[in-house]
Parts: C-alpha cells; structure tokens; sequence
C-alpha cells in the first residue's frame, strides 16, 4: 500500500483519480497511478468501478490503454467539490 | 398591526428561508458525502426552518389582534410551545452531530441530558426561560465543537458558519435576558442579530456552491 493511502477514504480516491484522468485529458493508467498514489492493483479496481459508472471510459489501441473523463465524470466532479467546500464549511473534510 | 411585529415577521420568515436552503444543501451534500454531521445539519436546519414559520406565524397574529379570547391564548400558546421545542430538539440534533464528529460515535449523547431535562418545568414563562436557556447552552457547545473542528482544518469557508452560529448564539443570549426580564426591545434585537447570523449562512451556502471544478 502506498505511504498515505490508508488514511485517504474511498471518495477521495476516486476523486484524486477523477482529478487526474480530467487534467490529462486522454490518461495513461502510469500517469493516473502516479497522481492517484496507488499500487497498480488497487488502481485496476478503482479504474474499472469509476468505468462500470460511467464516470471515465476506457480507450484501447492495440498495447495502449488510455482513460479519459466522461461528461458525468466532469459534472459528478463539480458537484463534489461544491459538495466538499459545504462540509468543509462545517470543518469537515472528505 | 405593531411595527415591531411585521419586522419580527419578516426577518423569522428570512430567517426559515435560509435554515431550509441550508438544510436543502446539506442533503444534496449528504448525498455525495455520507456524513452523520451533514445528516444532523440537515435535519436540525429543516425543523428550524419549519420552528421559525411557526414563530412568524405567531408574531403575525399576536402583532395583529388582541389574543382575547380563550381559544386564541390557548392557540398562541400551542404555538409558542411548538416553536420553543422545535427549535430545541433542531439544536439539540446539530449538536449531536457536532460532538460525533468531534469525538466519535461514543459521544453521540453528550448533548442529550441537556434538553432532557426540558420536560420537566410546566408553564409557558418556565418553559420559555427553561428552553431558551438549554437552546444557549446547546448553541455554546456547538459553536466550542465548531472551534474545535475548525482549529483542525482551517481550509475553506468555516469562518463564516462559525460566525453564523456565533451570531446565533449571541440572539440567543439576548433572548434569554429579553424572557428574564421580559423586555421586548430586547427581543427584537436578539431577532436582528438570529437574522445576521443567517445572513452569514446564506453567504456561505452561496459561495459554497459557486465554487468550480479545481
């Protein structure tokens, strides 16, 4: 397990994940892995469930796998972080 | 119909708009977010909301006719009664969600005695000074947990809920002295401060949802 994962919930891995695949726009899963800070495993799991909901899609060519955000993704991302600067607001974090 | 009473009216109902929006937003949020404080603002911002049309209803109708008759003073009274208890179990429930989030689940009924002890008095003025006395001590604690928590993670707009429910506080102070020494100037100040503390609220909720995606 990567140094800091443990302390990190599942919804903000998932959002450090979202983040990264948005910033690169078409993301190789080394760059996400990179910013996510997550073994290759965990990522896998991630990646698929984040897939499975619609949030990234997946883009294969031949050996290249690249992620990229959907518009849920985008717009499930804006209502997190208006959703994470409201309990921040309460001295909460995520 | 009195000045004062419009007045107390129209800054309650302001007031009830401002709790129900927070409360809309703390669902909305709680949806993305599973959080038993967000749970507890929720609830308790709704039952505020509801408590304070409640209390403007009533300002209306008092401010309006002379409570003569036997049926109107036992209506009043219902009202008053129901906003005073409302009002109590609301900031009893947001700071139920404070202490949890402070110190965990096993601190879920720190609060709990404090407004237990409110069934107790009969009578309306013992009721009303009982009440707003334990909505204070309710409010001190969650303004300390809100210190608490925001010493920890200074980030984002916390200030201003801090403020709000200081403002809040301070309302309730006046309040309490106002039934003490049953001064209706008092009241009405105690009610423009509660509407400031909303006020910071609504900012807050404001700018809480215009941010964008980082």
């Amino acid at each position: 397990m990567a140094q800091g994962e443990k302390q990190r919930s599942v919804l903000r891995i998932n959002l450090d994940i979202l983040n990264a695949v948005r910033d690169e726009g078409e993301a190789k899963p080394t760059h996400i892995l990179y910013r996510a800070n997550l073994s290759h495993e965990r990522l896998v799991r991630y990646l698929d469930d984040l897939t499975g909901k619609g949030l990234i899609e997946m883009k294969q060519e031949g050996e290249n796998r690249t992620y990229r955000i959907t518009s849920k993704g985008v717009g499930f991302l804006i209502e997190m972080r208006r959703a994470e600067s409201f309990v921040q607001g309460f001295g909460m974090a995520i | 119909m009195a000045s004062g009473a419009l007045f107390t009216f129209f800054l309650n109902i302001l007031s009830a708009l401002v709790a129900l929006l927070t409360s809309y937003y703390a669902y909305k949020a709680h949806r993305f977010i599973p959080n038993s404080l967000l749970w507890a603002i929720s609830i308790g911002f709704m039952l505020l909301g509801l408590g304070l049309i409640v209390d403007a209803g009533t300002s209306l109708v008092t401010g309006r006719t002379l409570v003569e008759s036997f049926s109107d003073r036992v209506l009043t009274l219902l009202a008053s009664l129901s906003f005073l208890t409302i009002q109590m179990v609301a900031y009893l429930i947001m700071a139920v969600g404070y202490a949890r989030a402070a110190f965990g689940n096993q601190a879920k009924t720190a609060a709990a005695p404090l407004a237990l002890a409110g069934s107790a008095l009969a009578g309306l003025y013992g009721y009303s000074i009982l009440s707003y006395f334990v909505t204070f001590v309710l409010l001190a604690f969650i303004v300390f947990q809100g210190v608490l928590l925001r010493s920890g993670d200074k980030r984002g707009l916390s200030g201003m809920v801090l403020l709000a429910f200081a403002l809040v506080f301070v309302a309730h102070l006046v309040f309490l002295v106002s039934v003490l020494v049953l001064g209706s100037g008092l009241f009405l100040i105690g009610t423009v401060v509660q509407f400031l503390g909303f006020l910071s609220l609504l900012i807050f909720v404001v700018r809480s949802e215009v941010v964008g995606p980082r």
